[in-house]
C-alpha cells in the first residue's frame, strides 16, 4: 500500500529564499509599501513648497503653515471642524450607546428585527443624507418647515439644518454605527459571570452597571468616539452641502477650495491637508496604543446568552427610541429623495399631477441625447471603480494578511504599521496626497488615479476582513496540508483560500459599497469623464436642481440598499464586528 | 444525620424549566452549617441550574429554598430574593475577576456595597488576601495574574464578607492538571479553616470525593444518591453512580438466589464458560429472576496466574490478558472473558503477557448487585 | 533487526535558538522503525522546538535530522527540505480538520496530493475511515463532528498516505478527561496496526506512560532519560525525573556505604533524625556523596503494628479518599510522607501507623 513520495533532491540554502512564498510575498509587500509611502511623503514634502505669486515657481518655507494663522478663512474653518467633530462625537456615541445597550441587554420587542436596520446609515453617503435632510429642513424649502407653516399656520420655520448644527445632526446619526458596532460586541463578549459576581457579592443592578458594566465598556466606547471624532473632522460632502455655503468653512471644505480649480495652490491644500493628518494620526495613535489594549471583553468556555434586563413596560419606551433612529437616519431621508425626485422642479411643494420618472430618465439614460453625461459617466465609472478596485483590493488584502499573520518577519511589522495609517486618514488628505504625488505622471486625469487612490486608502478594511478569520482559524490547518504533502501555492490554493472565501466575500462587498458611495477622494482626483456617482451628485447639487440631484441620491441609494442586502446573506451578522 | 435547626440552606421541591425542557426536577436538600456539599453529575444533569437557582441567577418553576433565616425564593409564596440580598459568595468557573480593579479593589467590593468602615475594610480585605496567599499582590492588576491567582482573588471576594454560603460553580476545570489537584486541596483546608458553608459543582468525580463531605449525584434533572464519598463509592445504589463515580465493572445477569447477605447472579459470559453463577451482596430488596447488574471495583479483584481456592473459589473467572497498561501508581489490566472485558488494578509490578490465561477473583462481599 | 532499521530516525546535535533562547540544546536521538517514542516534559522544555523541527515548520540552527538515508535538514551541509517534501503525517493539538471538507475529504486530501487515482484513493481512504471508526462519518462535514471524531479524523489523515513518520503534537490535550483516557488506548491501538514510526509529544506524563514504548524526559532543551515507561517511573535517572513523573517522596540525604549490586545505605537523618535506609544505588555513587532517596507512595507500606521493630513510626495527618485508593500524608519527624494505601485497610485522620520501605523499591538518585 506504500506510495512513498520520489526521493527529492535536497535544496541549496540559498535557494530556500526562492519559494513561491517569498517572491509572491515580497512583491506584493512592495506594491502595498510604495503606494502607502509615496503621497504621504510627497503631501509632507508639498507642505513646505511656497508657490510663488504668480503661481508658477516654487520655493521651500513655512509660509503655508503661517497662513493657517493668519489667513481670513482658515483658522476659522479649523475651529469650526473641532465644533463639528466634537458635536459629532458626543450625539453619535449617545446614540449608539443607548442603542447597543437597548439591543443586547435589554427585552426590547423585535430587537432582532431592528438590528439590521440600526447599521444600514453605515453603509449609505453621508453627503446624500445632507442633500436629503436639507430638502427636508432648510428654512425655506424644507417639506418639515412647509408642513409646520402648512398645519400650524406659523411663521418661519420649525428647524434649521443649514448651519454647523445641521451638520452635527446628520454626520451624527450617520456615524452612530460606528460607536455602536464598537460598543454592542462589548457587550455582547462580556462574561455574565463577571456582572453575575457583582449580584452575588451584594452589588444591587444599579451598583453592577455603574461600577462594573459601564467600566467594562469603557474602552469600546473611547474607541468608537475618537473613531466618529477623526471620520467626521475629515467628511467632506455633509458640510459642503450644509455648512459651507452659509458661511461655515470647514478644513475639508477648504481643502477642496483651495486644491480645485482654476487658481488652485496643491501646496496650500496639501498644508492643511497636515493639520488634519497629523490631528488623525494622534488620536489613532492613542486609540491603539491605550485605549485598545485595555478592551476587558473576555473569552469564555462556555457560550452563554448575556445577561438580559427586563425593562417592563419601559422596553416599549426603548422599542420606540430605536425605531425613531432608524426613522430619521433612514427611513425620512429616503421618502424625502424619492418624493423630490419626481417633480420636475422642487418647490416645496408635493404635486401629485406633476410627478413622472423623468429625472431618472435624464440621469440614468446614457443612450438618449437629454441625458446628463456628468451623472451617466459617473455611474458607468463608478461601477467600473467598484468592481475592479474591490478585487485588486481584495487580492492584495489577502496577502498582505498572509505576510503579516503568517509570516513573522520584520517585514510583517513594517506592513502591519502600513496597513493602519490609511485606516483613519481622512479620504480627502489621502487624495490630496495622491494627487501632489501623480500630477505630473500620465495616470492623472484617468480613472486609474481613482483606482490608485481608493485602494490605497481603502484596502485595510479587506485586510481587516480577512485578517479576522485569520487569526480565528489555526495556523495548524495551513501546516497540516503542507504535512500532507502539498506545496504553499496548492496549500493556498485548496485550503487558506477556500476558508477565508467568507471573509474575501465579505470584505470585497464592503469595499464595493465604499466605492460606490466614494466622495472625498473622488472629489480631489476626478476630472471631466472621469466622474462617479458621488461626484455626479455633487455636479447635479451644483449646477442643475435638487430634483435631478435627489434622482441621482435615490439611485445611488437603492443600488447601495441592494449590497447591503447581499452582503447581509452572504456573510452574516458576524462579519459586520470586523 | 443534618440537624434541621442548625441547616444553613434549605432546598424543596425545587423545579426547573427550560422551555419544555425540564432541567431540574423534585430536588431537595439540606446543608448543614459548615458542610461542604457536592453537586456531582455529567454535563446537562441540573447541578448548575440548582446552584444558579440558589444564587438567585435563575428564577424558580417550583420549590423553595431558604438560607439562614430567610426564604429567598419560594414559587409559591410569590417570593424572589434578588441574588444581592440572598448573602451569598460564588466562585466561578471562569473566574469573573474584574479587570478593570485592582486584586484589593476586587476582594474589597463585597465589603465596599455593605458601605464597610475604612478601618474594618482593610482588616478584612487583607485578612482574606492572606487566607489565600495573595497579600503581596494586592496592588497588581488582575489581569496580571496567572489563572490560579486569578482563581484565588475570586474566592478571596466570595469570603471576604463572610457570607451565609458560598457556591462554587466548577472552580477548577479552567485549570490544568497540577494546578487544579493544588489549588483543590487549598479549597478544602480555606474551608475547613473559615467554617464556612459551601456548595460545590462539579463533573469530576476525584474532585468531589476528596473534596466534600457530602456528595449529592444527579443525572438527568433527578437525584440520584446522596451519601458521603465512602458510602457513595462503596454502596452505590445504581448503575449509573457505580460507573460514573470510579471505575466500575459491571456485568448483566439475573438474580437465582438470596441468602443472607450474599445472593447469586446467573451472568452469561458468552464463551466456553457459558453461564457462571457469582456470589455478591446486596440483593436484598430485589425479587429472584430479576435481571440486575453485578459491580465489581478494579481494586477489589484479584488476579492470578493459577485458580485460587477457599472462600473465593466460587467467584474465580478465567480469562484472557488483553493488555497492560502502567498508569504510574498501579498497573492496570483488561482482562477479556467470553464477549466481556473486566479491567482489573494491580498494585505492585507483575510480569503479565498479552494473551496469557489468568483467573480473576474477588470476594462475595466485594460484589454489589445493583438493580438493571 | 539491521541498524538502519534500529536507526531509523536520526536527531543529530540539534540546536534552536528562540531569540536569545535557547529552545533546544544539542539533542540527539535515534528511533526504531516501527516504534512509539514520546517526548515529555513542562512547557518549554523543547519538545515541540524538537518536532516542529523534524516536520520542517521551522529552520534548525545547528545539527542535523535524518529519516532513513533521507536528510531532512542539515545545518553544516545546508540543506533543508520543505515539509511537503518530507513524507510525514502529523496530528496537531487543534486537530486542523479543514472545516470546508467532508471528513472524507479531508482525508482523501492527502492522496489527491500524490496525485493517485481515484479509484485507489476511494479504496483507502474508506479502510482508513474504518481503521479509525469513522465509516459512517464519511459525508459529515468537519465542524459537525464532536472532538473526539475530529481528532480520529486527524489521525486518519495523517495515516492515509503511509508516511515515513507519524508526528504528534499533543492531540489529546483539548479533550475532555473520559475522552482523553479513552483516546490514548484508541491511538496506540491504530499506531501498533498501521506499524508507523511515531513521535509523540506530551506534558501529561500519565499520557506518556501508558502509550509509549519509549520515553524521552526533556527539561530545558536537553535530554534528562531516555528509557521505556516502567524504567522511567521506577528508576529516574535524578530527582527532577522523579519528582516530573508521577508523585515521589523526596528525602535529601548522603551515602554511607556501598554494597555489592547496587545497593546500599543512605545517611537521611537531615530528614528524620536518626534514620538511615537500604535502598538502590546508581554504579557512580560512592560513599560520601549528597543524594535524594525517591520513594513512590505506593511502594511505602503501612502497618499497625511494629513487630520487627523496623517500622519508621508516624501519624496519619490527613486520609483522602479517592475511591480506589486513600491518599494519606503521614508525618514522622519533620517529614510528611505521601502514602498510597488500599481502601480496604481503612487509615483515618490520627491513626499512628509504621512505615515500611522496601530496599528494592526505594532509590538513590542524583539531586
Amino acid at each position: 500500500m506504500a506510495q512513498a513520495i520520489a526521493p527529492v533532491e535536497p535544496v541549496q540554502t540559498w535557494r530556500r529564499f526562492l519559494t513561491q512564498e517569498t517572491i509572491v510575498t515580497v512583491i506584493v509587500g512592495l506594491i502595498v509599501a510604495v503606494a502607502v509611502i509615496l503621497p504621504l511623503i510627497t503631501l509632507v514634502v508639498s507642505s513646505f513648497l511656497v508657490l510663488d505669486d504668480l503661481g508658477f515657481d516654487t520655493e521651500w518655507g513655512l509660509e503655508n503653515y503661517i497662513l493657517l494663522y493668519t489667513d481670513r478663512v482658515i483658522p476659522k474653518a479649523i475651529f469650526n471642524t473641532f465644533i463639528i467633530s466634537s458635536g459629532t462625537m458626543i450625539l453619535a456615541t449617545f446614540l449608539g450607546v443607548s442603542l447597543a445597550w437597548i439591543n443586547a441587554r435589554t427585552n426590547c420587542p423585535w430587537a432582532d428585527y431592528l438590528e439590521p436596520y440600526n447599521l444600514i446609515p453605515f453603509f449609505l453617503s453621508p453627503f446624500v443624507g445632507a442633500i436629503a435632510w436639507h430638502n427636508l429642513a432648510s428654512p425655506r424649502i424644507g417639506l418639515l418647515n412647509v408642513w409646520y407653516r402648512d398645519f400650524f399656520g406659523a411663521e418661519g420655520y420649525l428647524l434649521n439644518v443649514d448651519n454647523l448644527w445641521g451638520v452635527i445632526w446628520v454626520t451624527g446619526l450617520f456615524f452612530t454605527p460606528l460607536v455602536y458596532l464598537f460598543v454592542i460586541g462589548s457587550l455582547r463578549r462580556m462574561d455574565p459571570s463577571l456582572e453575575d459576581s457583582a449580584r452575588t457579592t451584594g452589588a444591587g443592578l444599579l451598583r453592577t452597571t455603574l461600577t462594573i458594566t459601564l467600566p467594562l465598556v469603557t474602552p469600546a466606547i473611547l474607541s468608537g468616539a475618537i473613531i466618529v471624532f477623526v471620520t467626521s473632522a475629515g467628511e467632506f460632502g455633509v458640510p459642503f452641502k450644509l455648512a459651507a455655503p452659509y458661511g461655515w468653512e470647514t478644513l475639508t471644505t477648504q481643502i477642496f477650495t483651495k486644491a480645485v480649480g482654476d487658481d488652485a495652490n496643491h501646496y496650500l491644500g496639501a498644508t492643511m491637508s497636515m493639520v488634519l493628518g497629523v490631528i488623525t494620526v494622534i488620536l489613532i495613535w492613542v486609540q491603539r496604543v491605550y485605549i485598545a489594549p485595555r478592551s476587558y471583553t473576555t473569552v469564555t468556555g462556555k457560550g452563554f446568552r448575556p445577561n438580559v434586563l427586563d425593562l417592563g413596560k419601559w422596553k416599549w419606551v426603548a422599542f420606540g427610541f430605536n425605531l425613531s433612529y432608524i426613522f430619521v437616519a433612514v427611513v425620512l431621508p429616503i421618502f424625502c429623495l424619492f418624493i423630490v425626485s419626481l417633480h420636475p422642479v422642487w418647490t416645496a411643494e408635493i404635486i401629485p399631477s406633476d410627478m413622472s420618472m423623468n429625472n431618472y430618465v435624464k440621469t440614468l439614460f446614457w443612450w438618449r441625447e437629454d441625458s446628463i453625461r456628468a451623472a451617466t459617466d459617473g455611474i458607468i465609472n463608478s461601477f467600473i471603480l467598484a468592481f475592479s478596485g474591490a478585487s485588486i483590493a481584495m487580492v492584495l488584502a489577502l496577502v498582505v494578511s498572509y505576510m503579516i499573520h503568517r509570516t513573522k518577519g520584520f517585514g510583517s511589522k513594517v506592513l502591519d504599521i502600513l496597513c493602519v495609517i490609511p485606516i483613519g486618514f481622512p479620504g480627502i488628505v489621502l487624495a490630496m496626497g495622491v494627487l501632489v504625488t501623480y500630477i505630473q505622471t500620465p495616470i492623472y486625469a484617468t480613472l486609474w488615479i481613482l483606482l490608485l487612490g481608493y485602494i490605497t486608502r481603502f484596502f485595510p478594511y479587506g485586510q481587516r476582513n480577512i485578517a479576522s478569520i485569520m487569526l480565528a482559524i489555526s495556523e495548524e490547518l495551513d501546516q497540516s496540508s503542507r504535512m500532507s504533502g502539498a506545496t504553499w501555492f496548492t496549500t493556498l490554493r485548496r485550503i487558506t483560500i477556500p476558508l477565508l472565501k467568507p471573509g474575501i466575500f465579505a470584505g470585497w462587498v464592503l469595499l464595493f459599497v465604499i466605492f460606490l458611495r466614494e466622495l472625498s477622494i473622488s472629489i480631489i482626483l476626478y476630472s471631466t469623464g472621469t466622474e462617479t456617482i458621488s461626484v455626479g451628485v455633487y455636479y447635479l447639487a451644483n449646477f442643475e436642481n435638487e430634483a435631478l440631484t435627489s434622482a441621482l441620491s435615490m439611485t445611488q441609494t437603492v443600488v447601495l440598499l441592494i449590497c447591503i442586502y447581499i452582503f447581509r446573506r452572504v456573510a452574516g451578522k458576524e462579519a459586520l464586528s470586523a | 444525620m443534618i440537624d434541621a435547626q442548625s441547616s444553613m440552606v434549605e432546598i424543596t421541591h425545587l423545579e426547573k424549566r427550560f422551555g419544555a425542557e425540564i432541567a431540574v426536577e423534585d430536588f431537595n436538600l439540606s446543608v448543614g452549617k459548615g458542610e461542604f456539599v457536592t453537586l456531582l453529575g455529567p454535563s446537562g444533569c441540573g447541578k448548575t441550574t440548582t446552584l444558579r437557582s440558589i444564587a438567585g441567577l435563575e428564577k424558580l418553576d417550583a420549590g423553595e429554598i431558604r438560607i439562614g433565616q430567610n426564604i429567598v425564593v419560594s414559587a409559591d409564596k410569590n417570593i424572589f430574593l434578588d441574588p444581592e440580598l440572598r448573602e451569598i459568595g460564588m466562585v466561578f468557573q471562569s473566574y469573573a475577576v474584574w479587570p478593570h480593579m485592582t486584586v484589593f479593589d476586587n476582594v474589597a467590593y463585597g465589603l465596599r456595597v455593605r458601605g464597610t468602615k475604612a478601618s474594618d475594610l482593610k482588616k478584612k480585605t487583607t485578612y482574606a488576601l492572606e487566607l489565600v496567599g495573595l497579600d503581596h499582590l494586592a496592588d497588581r492588576f488582575a489581569t496580571k495574574l496567572s489563572g490560579g491567582q486569578q482563581q484565588r482573588v475570586a474566592l478571596a471576594r466570595a469570603i471576604c464578607y463572610e457570607p451565609n454560603v458560598i457556591l462554587f460553580d466548577e472552580p477548577l476545570s479552567n485549570l490544568d492538571a497540577k494546578l487544579r489537584e493544588q489549588m483543590r486541596d487549598e479549597i478544602v483546608k480555606l474551608q475547613k479553616e473559615v467554617g464556612i458553608t459551601s456548595i460545590f459543582v462539579t463533573h469530576d468525580q476525584s474532585e468531589a470525593l476528596v473534596m466534600s463531605d457530602r456528595i449529592v449525584v444527579m443525572d438527568k434533572a433527578v437525584i440520584q444518591q446522596i451519601g458521603d464519598p465512602k458510602s457513595i463509592y462503596s454502596n452505590p445504589v445504581n448503575s449509573f453512580v457505580a460507573n460514573f463515580i470510579g471505575v466500575a465493572n459491571l456485568f448483566q445477569g439475573k438474580l437465582i438466589g438470596v441468602e443472607g447477605t450474599e445472593c447469586q447472579i446467573e451472568i452469561n459470559f458468552g464463551n466456553a464458560l457459558a453461564t457462571k453463577k457469582l456470589l455478591s451482596t446486596g440483593g436484598d430488596n430485589l425479587n429472584l429472576g430479576q435481571q440486575v447488574f453485578l459491580s465489581v471495583r478494579p481494586e477489589d479483584i484479584k488476579l492470578s496466574t493459577k485458580k485460587s481456592t477457599g472462600n473465593v473459589e466460587a467467584n474465580c473467572i478465567e480469562g484472557i490478558v488483553l493488555d497492560t497498561v502502567y498508569l504510574g501508581n498501579f498497573l492496570e489490566c483488561r482482562v477479556k472473558i467470553g464477549s466481556h472485558e473486566m479491567i482489573v488494578q494491580i498494585d505492585h509490578f507483575e510480569q503479565l503477557d498479552k494473551g496469557q490465561t489468568v483467573y480473576v477473583s474477588f470476594l462475595p462481599q466485594h460484589g454489589l448487585t445493583l438493580p438493571n | 533487526m539491521n541498524t538502519e532499521d534500529k536507526n531509523y530516525l536520526v536527531v543529530d546535535q540539534l540546536v534552536k535558538w528562540f531569540g536569545s533562547d535557547r529552545a533546544v540544546n544539542g539533542i540527539s536521538f535515534s528511533i526504531e522503525k516501527g516504534s512509539f517514542l514520546t517526548l515529555l516534559g513542562p512547557s518549554g522544555c523543547g519538545k515541540t522546538t524538537t518536532l516542529m523541527s523534524i516536520a520542517g515548520l521551522h529552520a534548525i540552527d545547528a545539527g542535523e535530522i535524518r529519516v532513513g538515508d533521507t536528510i531532512y535538514t542539515s545545518r553544516e551541509k545546508k540543506i533543508f527540505l520543505p515539509p511537503e517534501k518530507r513524507d510525514i503525517g502529523m496530528v496537531f493539538q487543534s486537530y486542523a480538520i479543514w472545516p470546508h471538507m467532508t471528513v472524507k475529504q479531508n482525508v482523501a486530501y492527502p492522496l489527491e496530493i500524490r496525485k493517485l487515482h481515484a479509484d485507489e484513493i476511494d479504496e483507502r481512504v474508506n479502510k482508513v475511515l474504518e481503521l479509525v471508526g469513522l465509516s459512517e462519518m464519511a459525508e459529515k462535514l468537519a465542524t459537525q463532528l464532536s472532538g473526539g471524531q475530529q481528532q480520529r479524523t486527524a489521525l486518519a489523515r495523517a495515516i492515509v498516505s503511509n508516511p515515513r513518520l507519524l508526528l504528534f503534537d499533543e492531540p489529546l490535550s483539548n479533550l475532555d478527561l473520559k475522552l482523553r483516557e479513552q483516546m490514548r488506548v484508541e491511538l496506540k491501538r491504530i499506531q501498533n496496526e498501521v506499524g508507523i514510526t511515531s513521535i509523540y509529544v506530551t506534558h501529561d506524563q500519565s499520557e506518556a506512560l501508558v502509550m509509549s514504548d519509549e520515553i524521552i524526559v526533556m527539561s530545558k532543551g536537553r535530554i534528562e532519560q531516555r528509557d521505556p515507561p516502567l524504567a522511567v517511573y521506577s528508576k529516574p535517572v535524578n530527582e527532577y525525573v522523579s519528582q516530573f513523573i508521577g508523585v515521589a517522596n523526596l528525602l535529601k540525604g548522603k551515602v554511607l556505604s556501598e554494597a555489592e549490586s547496587g545497593k546500599g545505605k543512605v545517611d537521611i537523618s537531615t530528614s528524620i533524625t536518626g534514620l538511615s535506609c537500604d535502598c538502590l544505588l546508581s554504579s557512580e555513587m560512592k560513599k560520601g556523596d549528597e543524594v535524594v532517596v525517591s520513594v513512590r507512595p505506593e511502594n511505602v507500606s503501612v502497618s499497625r503494628d511494629n513487630t520487627d521493630s523496623s517500622g519508621i513510626e508516624g501519624k496519619v495527618n490527613a486520609a483522602i479518599f479517592m475511591g480506589n485508593c486513600v491518599d494519606c500524608r503521614i508525618t514522622s519527624g519533620s517529614y510528611e510522607w505521601k502514602v498510597l494505601t488500599h481502601p480496604r485497610e481503612n487509615l483515618n485522620e490520627g491513626d499512628r501507623v509504621f512505615l515500611h520501605l522496601d530496599p528494592e523499591h526505594t532509590l538513590a538518585v542524583t539531586p
